[in-house]
């Protein structure tokens, strides 16, 4: 596991904000976590990234604590808002953030980064003119200038505009094809819901539910059928108000379940493959 | 250390327009004092100031403001980033304190009628350069400890109110109520008090002059404040948002 959390917990004085964590995040992994406001969500983060210290349990990030050295050149993060010396330009930002990191040849990659991120032509104004989107996006930059294998979200779709929201989604995308391990805080459960492999609900400082929404191996598929058909003969599916709910390995499983109701008699009104819907989820949990 | 965050420690106040402004201010002074017999006039008086609102600024606002939270997920050890940034800050008052001095040089050599003194300006010189490293080292320990500007209603109250010990308990002293004898019979409260204010805000030597017991007390001073703000940071929460 790239990131392993047990029982941690946290408390603020009396206050008990986190009430035994436990959480894993393999490579090429994303993991979505959302809940309600107070939940721990921050909280959890902020111990994950070493901004707070638990009262007790165990963060380790490939097998070390979180704040060793080596972790930390390995890791990212994007904070919810962004708040930096707002004097300096964005290219003075980039490439700072890029020379803590200890990226090589600094200045070559911030200057691919800005392009990346539809900044290129704001690279010389200063942060104070940046709107709430353009620095989401260097937020987002400066945390993956240096290819991390663990990255930490807060938001980071807050404040975007379409094209940067599918900017990010893409990014992230990325992310998880090099491998790496994402944690995505996020109230966009629509988001969550498109990126994440995994959600987890925490509520009043415990994880109270995880999802599976992608598994490599396996796909959810949902079909919608007129009423009157009976689907007890066909494995690994449930009937739903009329909506099948079947786990396969593959597109071609799709094409011959649906050959299969079809053939039986089924008449087949909409297919499609199934992400467990969080909104009921959130609805039913908080 | 790390260069890379005292350059742009150093970076970001030499572009800075406050800065620049009382660098500015900096230079007239000298320029304007190197008529006077006495060297090193005004200038120095100015540098213990820059040294104060710049080192206001190492750490405490930071933690408010969500900046520290960007820097500590880098691959840089707390206390090197901080003493990182003092040295930063020290640089820059450091920098501005040579244009002043080289401005006061320039000014007795272009038309001073009392000699270039060099000599005492390079010791002036160096009694600011030694008083920046305790000023910036005990901000940058205050500003470990609390949060936003905070520092510097500590050290202000810190230096008024040792300042003014003295008077005040002379006045008590003089009445004859329980406080008053209570201080008559234990004067090394006051001389602890004096001490104290004598340590945390030395001030500078009067003429100028090398004084090898006040540099060796400034910089082991500044030494201990620094030691304590590196414990202080690396053991300090840094939270950001809310829930």
């Amino acid at each position: 596991m790239s990131v392993r959390v047990r029982a941690l917990r946290k408390a603020f004085g009396a206050h008990e904000v986190l009430r035994g964590i436990d959480l894993d995040i393999a490579p090429g992994e994303v993991v979505g976590l959302i809940g309600p406001n107070g939940a721990g969500k921050t909280t959890l983060m902020s111990c994950l990234l070493g901004f707070l210290r638990p009262n007790a349990g165990e963060i380790a990030i490939a097998g070390r604590p979180n704040d060793d050295l080596d972790v930390r050149r390995r890791t990212g993060f994007v904070p919810e808002r962004m708040n930096f010396d707002r004097g300096a330009t964005g290219w003075n930002f980039l490439r700072y953030m890029a020379r803590l990191a200890e990226v090589k040849d600094a200045d070559a990659k911030s200057r691919a980064m800005l392009e990346r991120i539809g900044l290129a032509g704001a690279a010389d104004k200063r942060l104070s003119q940046y709107s709430r989107g353009m620095l989401q996006r260097i937020g987002m930059s400066q945390a993956l200038i240096h290819e991390p294998d663990y990255l930490f979200l807060d938001e980071p779709t807050s404040g975007l505009d379409p094209n940067g929201v599918l900017l990010v989604r893409d990014l992230i995308a990325e992310q998880k094809a090099r491998g790496a391990a994402v944690l995505l805080n996020s109230h966009q459960l629509a988001e969550i819901e498109k990126v994440c492999d995994r959600v987890l609900f925490l509520h009043r400082g415990v994880i109270e539910r995880a999802e599976t929404l992608r598994q490599v191996d396996r796909i959810v598929v949902a079909i919608t059928m007129l009423p009157g058909f009976d689907v007890q003969h066909i494995p690994n599916a449930q009937l739903r108000d009329n909506v099948l709910i079947a786990t396969v390995e593959s597109e071609q499983d799709i094409a011959r379940l649906v050959k299969e109701l079809v053939d039986g008699g089924a008449g087949i009104v909409d297919v499609r493959k199934h992400t467990t819907d969080l909104e009921s989820i959130f609805r039913g949990a908080a | 250390m790390s260069p890379v965050v005292i350059l742009e420690t150093v970076r970001r106040h030499v572009t800075h327009i406050g800065y620049l402004t009382f660098l500015a201010l900096l230079v007239l002074a000298a320029f304007a004092t190197s008529v006077f017999d006495r060297p090193a006039a005004a200038w120095p008086g100015l540098l213990v100031l820059l040294a104060f609102v710049t080192g206001c600024g190492v750490v405490g606002p930071e933690f408010s403001s969500g900046t520290l939270q960007l820097i500590l997920v880098k691959p840089v050890n707390r206390a090197v980033y901080l003493v990182s940034r003092v040295t930063g800050v020290v640089l820059v008052v450091w920098l501005a304190g040579i244009v002043a001095a080289l401005c006061e040089l320039a000014g007795r050599a272009l038309w001073g009628d009392s000699g270039l003194q060099a000599r005492a300006i390079g010791t002036a010189l160096l009694n600011c350069a030694t008083d920046t490293i305790l000023t910036v080292s005990f901000l940058a320990l205050l500003g470990s400890l609390t949060r936003a500007y905070f520092n510097i209603g500590i050290y202000l109250v810190g230096l008024i109110g040792l300042g003014l010990s003295s008077v005040v308990f002379a006045f008590i002293r003089q009445t004859d109520n329980a406080v008053g004898r209570f201080l008559k019979a234990h004067t090394g409260i006051e001389r602890g008090l004096m001490v104290i204010d004598r340590n945390l805000y030395p001030d500078l030597p009067v003429p100028p002059r090398f004084d090898t017991g006040w540099t060796l007390m400034v910089l082991s001073n500044a030494a201990i404040a620094l030691l304590l703000a590196c414990l202080a940071f690396r053991r300090r929460e840094v939270p950001y948002g809310a829930d």
